[in-house]
C-alpha cells in the first residue's frame, strides 16, 4: 500500500476537501462512453467533487476534460513519472489539470518512463486516493477492471454506467453491475453512492436530468431516428426516410453545426450535450 | 553526292524535327554517323548496313557520312533508321526527296521496316510543323492516319520505300478509317447496378464525377472501396476527340497503342499497387523521363488503393501534379512535361487492421497506431481531395436481394448535363476553378456563405479547405440545375468533409 507520502506530485496536493471519484474506462471508448464521461465528470465537479482518473486516451482524458468544464478540481494518477506526460498528446490537458487548481501524481520517481507493468500498480494507487471509482465502458480484462477489483479490495464503492448490449465495450461494466456494483445512470446516481447527497445536491444538479437525453427530436424527423450509441450512416438514415442521400446529408450537416448530431468517422449519433464538441 | 531525309526525334511530347543528310565522297571506306547520337541511334549503323545490303541494295565502298542535324539536339531510340538508309539510297541515286516529307521507322536486318513507339506523337508535332507527308512502318500506319492532314505511306520494307522514292512502284498511301468509325465506344466492365446499398458512396461518386473533384473513400476491407472506384469510368462522358488524342499520345510513347483500333473512347482506368516507386507513378527512368502511371490516367481515373501503403515521398509527389494538371520530370538527357489531369480515387482503412468503428468485428490496433495512420494520411494530400465519404460494409441481406440503386447509364446522363453547364459557364470543370474566379462565378447568398463560414470557423478549415467546400457546392448547384449555390449545396458538400470530424 502506497502512503501518499510517497507520492511526486505537481500542482495543489494534496487536493482541496471535498469526495473524490475516479471515473475510468476504455481507452478506446464508443463516442457514447466519451460522452457519458464527460458529462459524469462535469456535473460531479459541479457539485464539489474531485475527479480523479489516469490521464490516458479515451474515458481518462473525458473524464478530466469533463471535471474542467465543469469548473471543478482533477486529479491525474499518472503511471510514469509526473515529470513527463503520457501520452504525449495530453502535454495541454495536463498543463490544464494544474493551471486550474488540480494535481498530476505518481508514485513512481521522475523519469520513470510509460511501463506496461507500472499501469496496474497505478490503478491501486488510483482506487486508494479516492472514495468511489465509476467505470464506463471496459472491455474484458481491461485496466478499469484492475481499478475496480483495487477499489474492492480497499473498501471503497465501486459504480458502473451500463451500456449498449451490442457492445464488447460494456461486457466489464456489465459483468461489475451483477457482481454488485451501483449502477450510475446520472451524477445523482454517484452522490448517493458517497452518502453526501444532502448538502451538495441542492443546487447544481436540480433539477434531475438523466443522462443520455439530447436535444428534442424535433420536427425534422431525421434526429428521432438517430441513436446515440450506435453511429448511422447517411445512407442508412436515407433508406429509413426515403430521401436522397443528397439530402439527408444536407441536412444532417446543418444539425451538426448547430451541434444537434455528432459525426464520427462510422457515421452519425445524436450529440448529448448541446454545442459544438471541443476541438 | 549529297541527299536527305526528315525526320523527327521526341522529349516527351515535343516533337524536334531532325534532317538527315548523307554524303557520299572518295576516301577511304568509312560510315561515320554525327550529330549528337545517343546509343541506340549510334547503333542504327549497323541495322542499316544490313538493312541496306539485304534489301539488294548497294551499300556505297565509299567514305559515307551521315549527319543529323540540327547537332545540339540529342537524338534517340531507333525512329531515325529508316530516314538515316533512305537517305543513303537517294544520296547513291543522286536524288532527293519529295518536299515536307518525313520518315520514322526502325530496320530490322533483313530490311523490314519494324514498329517504333510514339508514332502519334510525332505525326502530330510534324503536322504542327508543316509536314503532309510521313513515311511510318505499315504496323503503325493505322496510328499515324488519326491525324488530319497527313498522309501516311506505310512501309513494309526498304526496298518498297526506295523504290516508291526513285519511281518504280509506287506505295499505296494508308486509307484512313476515320476517327469516327469506332466512336460507339465499348460499355464500362463495371455498372452502378451491382453496387448493393453505399448511396453515399454513389453519390460522391456522381458528384466527383460531375465537377472533376478528387475522391477518398474510407472504410473497412470488403466494404466495396474498389468497386466504387472501378465505377467511377462507366459514369464520365466518353473522352472528347482531342483528349482522346491526348491520351493515345501517352500510350503511343509507351508503345501500348492496339494496332487496330489506336483511338479508344473510355476514359482511362489505373490502378497502380501501392508498391509502386515515384518514377512509376510519377513517370522517370533513364535519360529521358517515360510517362508514369499518373500521365496514363489522363483525363481519366486514378486509384490509389490502400493509399497510407503507399511511401510517403511517392505521395507528397502527387501535389504538383494535382494542382497543375501537369508534370515535369528533369533526368539526364532533359527535362519533359507530361499532361496529368486525373480524378484521384484514394481508398484507405480507417485503421492498420481496417476494422475500426466496425459495428460487428472489433479493431485490434493500439491507439497509437490508428493516430499514426491516419496521421500518414493527412495534411497536405488530403487538403487537395474535394470528397471525403466514409464507406460502411453492407449488411448481408442487403447483399443478397435484388440490386435497387440506379445503374451507370442515368447517373451519366446527369453527369454529361452537370458538366455541360460547367464548360458553358466557365470552360472547365468546377474542380479546375480558381479562387477568384470563384468568387466570380459561383457567387454565395448570404445564407450559404454563413454556414460555410460557420464550419470553417468550427472546424479550423484552411483556406484551401473553404474553396475545396465551395467548389463541391457548386457542382451540387450543377448537378440540381441551379444557377445559384443554395444553402442545401454547400451543406452537402460540407457533408462530404469526413477530414473536418475530430477523430
Amino acid at each position: 500500500m502506497i502512503e501518499p507520502a510517497d507520492l511526486r506530485t505537481r500542482g495543489r496536493w494534496p487536493p482541496p476537501e471535498g469526495p473524490r471519484v475516479a471515473i475510468v474506462g476504455s481507452r478506446r471508448p464508443s463516442p457514447y462512453g466519451e460522452a457519458v464521461a464527460e458529462q459524469l465528470a462535469a456535473d460531479l465537479a459541479r457539485a464539489g467533487v474531485i475527479v480523479v482518473s489516469g490521464l490516458a486516451l479515451g474515458i481518462d482524458a473525458a473524464a478530466h476534460r469533463g471535471a474542467l468544464v465543469g469548473g471543478g478540481v482533477t486529479v491525474a494518477v499518472m503511471g510514469t513519472g509526473v515529470d513527463m506526460v503520457y501520452p504525449a498528446a495530453h502535454g495541454k490537458l495536463a498543463e490544464e489539470i494544474v493551471a486550474a487548481g488540480g494535481a498530476l501524481v505518481s508514485q513512481f520517481p521522475d523519469g520513470t518512463a510509460p511501463r506496461r507493468h507500472n499501469f496496474p500498480a497505478r490503478n491501486w494507487t488510483m482506487a486508494a486516493l479516492c472514495d468511489a471509482v465509476v467505470v464506463v465502458e471496459a472491455a474484458e480484462g481491461s485496466g478499469a477492471l484492475i481499478t475496480a477489483e483495487a477499489a474492492l479490495e480497499l473498501h471503497k464503492e465501486v459504480l458502473a454506467v451500463p451500456g449498449s448490449v451490442f457492445s464488447p465495450l460494456s461486457v466489464g461494466t456489465h459483468q461489475l453491475i451483477r457482481d454488485g456494483a451501483g449502477l450510475v445512470q446520472n451524477a445523482r446516481d454517484v452522490l448517493a453512492a458517497l452518502g453526501a447527497t444532502q448538502e451538495v445536491l441542492d443546487d447544481p444538479l436540480a433539477p434531475p436530468r438523466a443522462l443520455g437525453f439530447g436535444p428534442s427530436p424535433g420536427p425534422d424527423g431525421i434526429l428521432a431516428h438517430l441513436s446515440d450509441v450506435l453511429p448511422l450512416s447517411a445512407a442508412e438514415i436515407a433508406r429509413k426516410l426515403q430521401l436522397p442521400v443528397a439530402e439527408v446529408l444536407g441536412r444532417l450537416t446543418s444539425l451538426e453545426l448547430d451541434g444537434a448530431v455528432r459525426r464520427h468517422h462510422d457515421g452519425y449519433v445524436r450529440a448529448l450535450r448541446s454545442g459544438p464538441r471541443r476541438a | 553526292m549529297l541527299a536527305a531525309a526528315d525526320s523527327c526525334t521526341l522529349a516527351g511530347l515535343d516533337v524536334r524535327s531532325v534532317e538527315v543528310q548523307a554524303d557520299i565522297a572518295h576516301g577511304q571506306t568509312k560510315f561515320l554517323l554525327v550529330g549528337l547520337a545517343a546509343t541506340s541511334v549510334k547503333e542504327a549503323r549497323e541495322r542499316v548496313r544490313s538493312a541496306i545490303k539485304n534489301s539488294g541494295l548497294e551499300f556505297p565502298g565509299q567514305r559515307l557520312t551521315v549527319n543529323l542535324a540540327p547537332a545540339e539536339v540529342r537524338k534517340e531510340g531507333s525512329r531515325l533508321d529508316l530516314p538515316i538508309a533512305v537517305s543513303i539510297a537517294l544520296a547513291r541515286a543522286g536524288k532527293m526527296p519529295p518536299p515536307n516529307t518525313a520518315f520514322l521507322g526502325e530496320l530490322a536486318l533483313d530490311g523490314g521496316v519494324r514498329h517504333v513507339d510514339g508514332v502519334l506523337v510525332a505525326a502530330l508535332g510534324l503536322r504542327r510543323l508543316g509536314y503532309e507527308r510521313i513515311f511510318v512502318p505499315a504496323a503503325d500506319a493505322t496510328e499515324a492516319a488519326l491525324v488530319d492532314g497527313l498522309v501516311v505511306t506505310p512501309c513494309e520494307n526498304l526496298r518498297a520505300v526506295v523504290n516508291h522514292l526513285l519511281g518504280v512502284e509506287a506505295i499505296e498511301p494508308h486509307v484512313s478509317t476515320g476517327a469516327a468509325a469506332d466512336l460507339e465506344g465499348e460499355p464500362s466492365e463495371h455498372d452502378l447496378v451491382e453496387v448493393h446499398g453505399q448511396e453515399e458512396g454513389r453519390r460522391a461518386l456522381e458528384v466527383a464525377a460531375a465537377g472533376g473533384h478528387h475522391l477518398l473513400l474510407s472504410g473497412p476491407p470488403g466494404a466495396g472501396k474498389t468497386m466504387l472506384a472501378r465505377c467511377l469510368p462507366g459514369i464520365l462522358p466518353p473522352l472528347e476527340l482531342e483528349e482522346a488524342l491526348e491520351v493515345a499520345q501517352v500510350r503511343s510513347l509507351l508503345g501500348e497503342l492496339p494496332g487496330r483500333h489506336p483511338l479508344a473512347w473510355a476514359r482511362p482506368f489505373r490502378a497502380p499497387h501501392h508498391g509502386v516507386s515515384a518514377a512509376g507513378l510519377i513517370g522517370g527512368g533513364s535519360g529521358l523521363a517515360q510517362p508514369g502511371e499518373i500521365s496514363r490516367s489522363h483525363h481519366g481515373v486514378l486509384f490509389l488503393d490502400e493509399l497510407a501503403e503507399f511511401q510517403a515521398p511517392v505521395l507528397q509527389a502527387l501535389r504538383q501534379p494535382l494542382e497543375t494538371g501537369r508534370v515535369s520530370i528533369t533526368r539526364s538527357g532533359g527535362s519533359v512535361t507530361y499532361p496529368a489531369r486525373f480524378t484521384l480515387v484514394a481508398a484507405t482503412n480507417p485503421c492498420p487492421c481496417g476494422w475500426a468503428g466496425d459495428p460487428v468485428r472489433s479493431c485490434r490496433c493500439t491507439p497509437g497506431a490508428i493516430a499514426t495512420y491516419q496521421r500518414r494520411l493527412s495534411g497536405p494530400l488530403l487538403d487537395r481531395i474535394d470528397l471525403k465519404v466514409g464507406v460502411r460494409r453492407v449488411k448481408l441481406e442487403t447483399l443478397a436481394s435484388e440490386p435497387t440503386g440506379e445503374g451507370s447509364a442515368p447517373v451519366r446522363e446527369r453527369v454529361i448535363a452537370a458538366r455541360a453547364r460547367q464548360l458553358a459557364r466557365q470552360g472547365c470543370l468546377n474542380a479546375q476553378l480558381k479562387p477568384s474566379r470563384l468568387r466570380q462565378l459561383a457567387g454565395l447568398e448570404t445564407a450559404s456563405r454563413r454556414v460555410l463560414e460557420r464550419w470553417a470557423e468550427q472546424r479550423g478549415l484552411t483556406a484551401r479547405g473553404f474553396h475545396r467546400a465551395w467548389r463541391v457546392a457548386r457542382t451540387s448547384a450543377d448537378l440540381d440545375g441551379a444557377e445559384q449555390i443554395g444553402e442545401r449545396h454547400i451543406l452537402e458538400a460540407l457533408g462530404f468533409r469526413l477530414q473536418d470530424v475530430a477523430a
